[in-house]
């Protein structure tokens, strides 16, 4: 078996490249992305830490994250869409109307 | 063998998830996730999850990265970033940040950092998705049913999100057009 | 018969709610305000006739309307009463009142705002007689501080001039002076008698004492060392002489009095004669039993008198104005009551009082037809001649004029005579010396002034003088008849005055000396023809604008003379000009750098420290991911750190 350090320095890795999405790429879809594969980094650690313990538990909260994710997909794409059909753009610097 | 295994696919994976990162055109970060998603899919099947394995293959990177694919060719918005950055100072700051949490991550890892995963009876069983089934219906139950509420109030929610702007729209045209 | 004695107060205070809310129209608020006020006169005429029928002891009308204050141990009853003292008062509010009400229909005729000004000349008379006719020092200061009030008003009855606003502020401001030290006295009457009232009255079944009568207890005997009571009947009686001065216009708090002349030419008559400047006198003989306990306060009394006196009748000769000498005189002959009140001739200085009510309201109301009939001139240098052109007010002026130089045998004559002839057989000769020079001064300028306004050709020939109305000249007439007959009321033979006032003062007759009569007379005739007949001859010198005649013999004398020895002058260079000098810098300096300052900088500050705050709110989502992971970053360095 690969020891669980691996998947979870995996895991990190991801995680940051998810983090790093957010903060440099302005298309809001690519970091409607990059959230999406911060979750999938955070779904990896889970499942390894479920095997390291032999606890399922850990493969039903995935579970549950992959649900609220698809369900936080269809929202956000469809704020995207909202925010589109006004604005005409998908960039976030465009978004920034609460500027003080 | 499971190593190697694992290496590749982590290889894949990060590649995906770096390609992602650094495409220029909104599809091209896309399909490179995909990438990302049946790598991750392989790492469950690695772990014994066979039906995380499913769902990641069949919600994310069917359903959601179609979602995805869709709203992007919908809205035209492969390329929107062509235009000089108006806060270019925060990128490297970005970078350093990066590494940051990447160091405290790895130091976390490290320091807690668990050893090989224990084997035997128990092991060889793990991971049966009538067990997970199981596990859903009884103890989990009232999460089950309240993420059934989530889906219902996003589906309500995506509507009226747009049922709003299209009534609207057909009373009288925006003033900006 | 109790009821009756509060219509003489609430008569002229029904007129002034009638003109204040319900008239609108000159012709009634004037006829009403007057009728109100003779109404007035009329029941007290007839409350004190039947006080008249009551023995002699017993001559002394209270009756309570309310317990007005119930506070703790202060119990003060709304009680006015009336006994011989206020009944003589009340006769010279009200009567002269009715004739200077009478007399501001023909006067007043025409103005902007006269159904007001007779509303607030009810209110003065009102307060006057609350003033006069109160049985507590509460209800006695309600009318001193309401004829302050009024006072105010009326003198600032004409706003628009500067000089009549800033006349009335001078008044209202100088007579708080007095008020506070009259507080003040009210206090200390109150910690050691425990009660306000003058008298013994009873409400609803309780017997509360009255000072007065308890002054010869408490200050005889409850005390320890025999120091004490003195001290205590100084120390208030001293207090209440400052807040005589204030109101009675002494020296040195005088000043207001003549500035005061910028108000209609009534209500000078109305604030000089019957009411408002009598009051100091007046209250000064009602506490007349503390003031007798102090034998140093008296002095003081009796100089202050005096040295008034004496200043204001100097004064009054260098003065151009016809009212300016008037109101100097009125102060003068204050000093003369205020003396004869130090003197402890009481009812001299009452019998003065009242004749000087009468002939000072003639002279004042002469002077306002004067005014009148050559168009709004005051200045005596533009005057002259007038005795043709208006022969009732000629008569009448010469009748006050004489009465107020102390010619025999006028009303004057006889109270200044009383006053003089008690300081000689009291041995105060010093005073005695000052009050006769000052006789002397009056007769001199009232000579001069009926010399400039009426004898001489006209000097300024702009205008065209014409006599007054019948509504002017029939009050000027009656005063004038009360001028002559009034000093019949205490006549060395009958003193008729000093036995009314017995129950209350309880006070011989004093002596005739015919010799002093004699000099007084003969000094009065005298000056006054000397008067005459410097400005007659010398009439060709008085130039409009110009130099008195005097002026070449006196030099610069006369200057300090006209500004009534610059105590004015002194007052604005030690106290206003100081105190505008202090507002100023903290108004021009002080405000705008220190507060302002402070305040707006204090505002600029988080103004500034806003805007600098506000560029972190870039409105990029990013941004705010940013300083979030960073955030992220810190705590989750912290936790691997700080945990094991």
């Amino acid at each position: 078996m690969v020891p669980t350090s691996y998947y979870i320095l995996l895991s990190a890795a991801l995680f940051t490249i998810g983090v790093l999405g957010v903060l440099i790429r302005r298309n809001a879809i690519v970091v409607f992305m990059a959230v999406e594969l911060m979750l999938n980094a955070a779904n990896l650690a889970l499942v390894a830490y479920a095997r390291e313990r032999l606890s399922i538990d850990g493969q039903v909260l995935v579970f549950f994250v992959i649900t609220v994710a698809a369900a936080e997909v269809a929202v956000g794409l469809a704020l995207l869409v909202a925010i589109f059909r006004t604005k005409r753009t998908t960039d976030v610097d465009e978004v920034s109307t609460l500027r003080g | 063998m499971d190593l190697i295994l694992f290496l590749i696919t982590a290889a894949v994976a990060l590649i995906g998830a770096i390609a992602m990162l650094v495409s220029r055109n909104a599809v091209h970060s896309a399909l490179f996730l995909l990438l990302n998603f049946a790598a991750i899919a392989v790492l469950f099947l690695l772990l014994q999850s066979p039906f995380l394995f499913a769902i990641q293959l069949t919600v994310y990177a069917g359903a959601i990265m179609v979602l995805f694919l869709f709203v992007v060719m919908l809205l035209g918005a492969e390329q929107v970033e062509d235009t000089p950055d108006r806060i270019a100072w925060q990128r490297p700051l970005a970078v350093a940040l990066g590494v940051g949490l990447l160091g405290v991550a790895v130091l976390a890892a490290l320091r807690y950092a668990p050893g090989i995963p224990p084997g035997g009876a128990a092991a060889a069983t793990f991971g049966d998705p009538a067990e997970l089934g199981r596990l859903l219906f009884t103890r989990y139950l009232l999460p089950f049913q309240v993420t059934g509420i989530i889906l219902l109030i996003a589906v309500v929610g995506v509507v009226v999100l747009n049922q709003y702007g299209r009534s609207k729209a057909a009373l009288k045209p925006p003033p900006g057009d | 018969m109790e009821w009756l004695i509060w219509l003489i107060p609430l008569l002229p205070f029904v007129g002034f709610l009638l003109n204040v809310f319900v008239i609108r129209h000159e012709r009634p608020a004037g006829l009403v305000a007057s009728g109100l006020v003779a109404a007035s006169f009329v029941v007290a005429v007839t409350a004190i006739a039947m006080l008249a029928g009551l023995p002699e002891e017993e001559r002394r009308i209270i009756s309570v309307g309310w317990e007005w204050i119930n506070a703790g141990d202060l119990r003060v009853p709304f009680g006015i009463m009336l006994d011989p003292l206020s009944a003589v008062m009340v006769l010279l509010v009200t009567g002269v009142g009715a004739l200077i009400h009478f007399y501001s229909i023909g006067y007043m005729h025409g103005d902007a705002r006269v159904v007001r000004y007779f509303a607030y000349l009810n209110l003065f008379v009102t307060m006057m007689l609350f003033l006069v006719m109160g049985n507590n020092m509460l209800i006695l200061f309600l009318g001193w501080e309401g004829v302050g009030l009024c006072s105010f008003l009326l003198i600032g009855h004409w706003f628009e001039r500067k000089s009549a606003a800033a006349a009335a502020v001078k008044a209202f401001v100088v007579n708080r002076i007095g008020d506070a030290a009259f507080i003040l006295a009210m206090l200390a009457i109150y910690a050691n008698f425990g009660t306000l009232n003058f008298y013994e009255v009873t409400v609803a079944g309780e017997v509360q004492p009255g000072f007065l009568e308890r002054v010869p207890e408490i200050i005889g005997q409850s005390f320890g060392p025999s120091w004490q009571p003195i001290a205590l009947a100084t120390g208030i009686s001293f207090l209440l002489l400052i807040g005589a001065t204030g109101k009675s216009a002494q020296f040195p708090l005088f000043v207001w009095l003549p500035d005061a002349m910028a108000g209609p030419t009534p209500v000078s008559a109305l604030i000089h004669a019957a009411t408002m400047v009598t009051g100091g006198v007046y209250m000064m003989t009602r506490t007349e039993a503390l003031f007798a306990a102090s034998p140093a306060t008296q002095t003081w009394v009796l100089w202050v008198g005096a040295l008034t006196a004496l200043i204001a009748g100097t004064a009054a000769i260098a003065q151009w104005d016809i009212k300016r000498v008037l109101a100097y005189s009125t102060v003068s002959q204050l000093g003369f009551m205020v003396a004869a009140c130090g003197m402890g001739a009481y009812v001299a200085a009452i019998f003065h009082l009242l004749t000087h009510g009468i002939f000072k309201a003639l002279l004042f109301l002469g002077s306002g037809s004067v005014i009148h009939g050559t168009h709004d001139t005051q200045d005596m240098r533009k005057m002259g001649g007038l005795r043709t052109a208006m022969p009732t007010t000629y008569w009448t002026y010469l009748v006050g004029a004489g009465a107020l130089a102390g010619i025999v045998p006028l009303a004057g004559f006889w109270s200044k005579d009383e006053i003089l002839a008690h300081a000689l057989s009291h041995n105060h000769w010093p005073q005695l010396i000052i009050l006769f020079l000052t006789s002397l001064l009056t007769a001199f300028y009232m000579g001069r002034q009926v010399a400039l306004v009426f004898f001489g050709t006209q000097r300024d020939t702009h205008y065209h003088a014409h006599e007054s109305g019948r509504v002017m000249t029939v009050p000027l007439i009656v005063l004038a008849v009360g001028a002559v007959i009034g000093g019949a009321i205490n006549l060395p033979w009958g003193h008729w005055l000093t036995d009314w006032l017995h129950p209350v003062l309880h006070e011989e007759a004093g002596s005739f000396n015919p010799v002093l009569a004699l000099i007084a007379t003969a000094g009065a005739v005298g000056m006054s023809y000397l008067g005459w007949w410097l400005y007659t001859s010398n009439a060709a010198k008085v130039k409009v604008g110009g130099k008195d005649p005097a002026y070449r013999y006196t030099g610069d004398i006369w200057d300090g003379l006209e500004e009534a020895w610059y105590v004015d002058r002194l007052y604005e260079r030690v106290i206003v000009q100081p105190f505008r000098g202090l507002g100023d810098f903290l108004a021009r300096v002080f405000d705008p750098q220190g507060i302002d300052g402070l305040v707006l900088g204090i505002g600029r500050f988080f103004g500034w420290a806003g805007a600098q705050v506000r560029e972190l709110q870039s409105g990029y989502v990013r941004t705010y991911a940013l300083v979030f992971t960073a955030g992220v970053v810190l705590v989750l360095s912290f936790m691997l750190i700080f945990t094991r």
